[in-house]
């Protein structure tokens, strides 16, 4: 056998090359495939949700703001539990951020309300003296793409098992089911069901209208995420 | 001395030489500089080392012969004695294997490095750094620490003076404003503020004892004044028939019944804090992460305010 080896340099290598990687593959791959399974709490985003992290996207939030509670206490005491990897797990991409211009929203549906975001979007400064954030008054009147989220559910609950319509495991010992449309107009019908609770505790009299004529602006649905963020 | 010493000789004084020059010819050049002293000197003994160690060895290889018991295996006609391993290797072999079995079952286990460990260390001995110097303290330090834990965690909503910033959140420099009070007593409530589920109702369900009916929109804007006024003016009457039965007469609450109307309470405030609520002007989040003694401060300086 070794002398076999010897003579076989290629094989050789192959049987090094096998023998280092069974150490390495069972030292990381169990660990991943643990660390990244969606920890209990994290449930799949509802279609207006989704919406909203695409405006999220749309409007470069994450070049000022990171997802990202780092494990040191100045953090934690700020901004709630660290960061499990698991949490991730529905986003794609995860939108950790680099740089904090402003605070970090990993977990801002804690401790922000419905009523404090829709202050803060219109005018950042009348609310945090000092802020540098700037207005985006557009979100507004601009209205949500819920066609495109949709078609996001749909890929994501076909490609990489997303549970919709399937109970998942909450911190409580209860289980949630994010429900998604059997069609595109069903999917849109439910986002504007959940854009109605949103609506409900806003102030801005053209967005209620909007909503009530069954269209749902960007704010309702940036809202809507911001919620999500636990 | 043969040909190969007077070779490593002459190359070394050359080098020495070159190096002579080039330091002692530049700026600044061998002027007693230690640093500079000292490089020569390394350089110095580099070139020395380099060439007699290089010489030994091919000596070595020009003149050594080797011999021993040749092991059967050939390979490839390149033959291997059966010379036993240095001592020094050996010593080394068995002390690399006693310390990778030190390593794998006490050295990496105990020693490890965790991330989240140092956190919860961090975290353990900062709690115990302010609990020995905060856990006793009350008075107006209390407010102090209520002011600072207020303006960290508090001011984003209420604003830097507590005042609401215009109705966007509640002015905690009164205990009820108007539209408050109208508000709870049309819709009822069940804001925890007891820290237990403990519903007011709405107003089919608050009758005026003194009139004997369901209370009336002009009851309702009467004790609303009456209550933001401070429990003063008009509507003294209404409150005392529809609401003293569950918030006293003078509007201070009852354990177990109903909350204080008429001034905050440290405890009020840690129930807002712990369980959030949800009012005419929005919801406020709970605030559970604050510990005891930052939502007691926080109770302390939010009384302080409407005093």
């Amino acid at each position: 056998m070794f002398h076999w080896l010897e003579k076989h340099p290629f094989f050789f290598a192959v049987g090094v090359f096998l023998v280092i990687s069974f150490a390495g593959l069972i030292e990381i791959v169990p660990n991943f495939a643990q660390a990244s399974r969606p920890v209990i709490g994290t449930a799949p985003y509802s279609t207006l949700e989704l919406a909203g992290r695409h405006v999220y996207i749309k409007n470069s939030c994450n070049a000022c703001h990171s997802q990202l509670v780092r494990p040191f206490k100045s953090e934690t005491d700020r901004y709630g539990h660290y960061s499990l990897s698991g949490e991730y797990a529905y986003d794609r991409p995860f939108l950790w951020g680099s740089k904090r211009t402003g605070p970090d929203l990993m977990r801002v549906g804690n401790y922000r309300t419905t009523d404090w975001h829709e202050n803060h979007m219109k005018a950042p400064a009348d609310v945090v003296p000092g802020s540098i954030m700037p207005a985006y008054t557009w979100m507004f009147t601009n209205l949500a793409d819920i066609n495109t989220a949709y078609a996001e559910q749909l890929t994501v609950a076909q490609f990489f098992s997303t549970p919709y319509n399937k109970p998942v495991p909450m911190k409580d010992g209860s289980t949630k089911v994010v429900a998604m449309g059997n069609n595109v107009t069903e999917a849109n019908a439910m986002a504007l069901e959940e854009a109605k609770l949103i609506a409900a505790d806003m102030k801005d009299q053209d967005v209620k209208d909007a909503v009530a004529n069954g269209q749902i602006p960007e704010i309702v649905a940036l809202i809507a995420y911001m919620n999500s963020l636990k | 001395m043969n040909k190969l010493y007077l070779g490593g000789a002459i190359f070394t004084i050359l080098m020495l030489a070159f190096t002579y020059i080039s330091v002692g010819g530049s700026e600044g050049g061998l002027n007693g500089d230690i640093v500079n002293m000292l490089a020569v000197a390394g350089a110095v003994a580099l070139v020395i080392i380099t060439v007699f160690v290089v010489i030994k060895y091919v000596r070595q290889m020009q003149t050594d012969t080797a011999d021993g018991e040749l092991a059967d295996e050939s390979w490839d006609n390149i033959g291997e004695y059966k010379n036993p391993v240095p001592m020094g290797w050996a010593i080394m072999f068995l002390g690399t294997m006693i310390w990778g079995m030190w390593y794998f079952l006490i050295g990496y286990p105990v020693n490890a490095y965790s991330q989240i460990g140092e956190y919860n260390e961090d975290t353990a001995a900062h709690n115990e750094k302010f609990n020995a110097q905060y856990e006793s303290i009350t008075g107006d330090r209390l407010v102090e620490m209520g002011e600072s834990v207020f303006l960290a965690e508090c001011k984003v909503c209420h604003g830097l003076a507590a005042d609401g910033i215009d109705g966007k959140a509640a002015n905690l420099k009164v205990r009820l404003e108007a539209k408050t009070v109208k508000h709870v007593v049309e819709n009822g409530s069940n804001n925890q503020l007891l820290g237990t589920e403990m519903p007011m109702p709405d107003r089919n369900g608050l009758f005026n004892n003194n009139t004997g009916a369901l209370i009336t929109d002009a009851e309702i804007d009467a004790v609303a004044a009456y209550v933001a006024n401070g429990m003063s003016g008009a509507g003294a009457d209404v409150f005392a028939g529809a609401c003293a039965s569950c918030h006293g007469e003078d509007g201070q609450g009852m354990e177990y019944v109903a909350p204080n109307v008429a001034a905050f309470t440290p405890e009020l405030v840690a129930n807002v804090l712990n369980h959030g609520k949800k009012g005419v002007i929005g919801t406020m989040p709970a605030f559970d992460r604050l510990n005891a003694k930052q939502k007691e401060a926080v109770g302390a300086y939010i009384t302080s305010l409407s005093k």
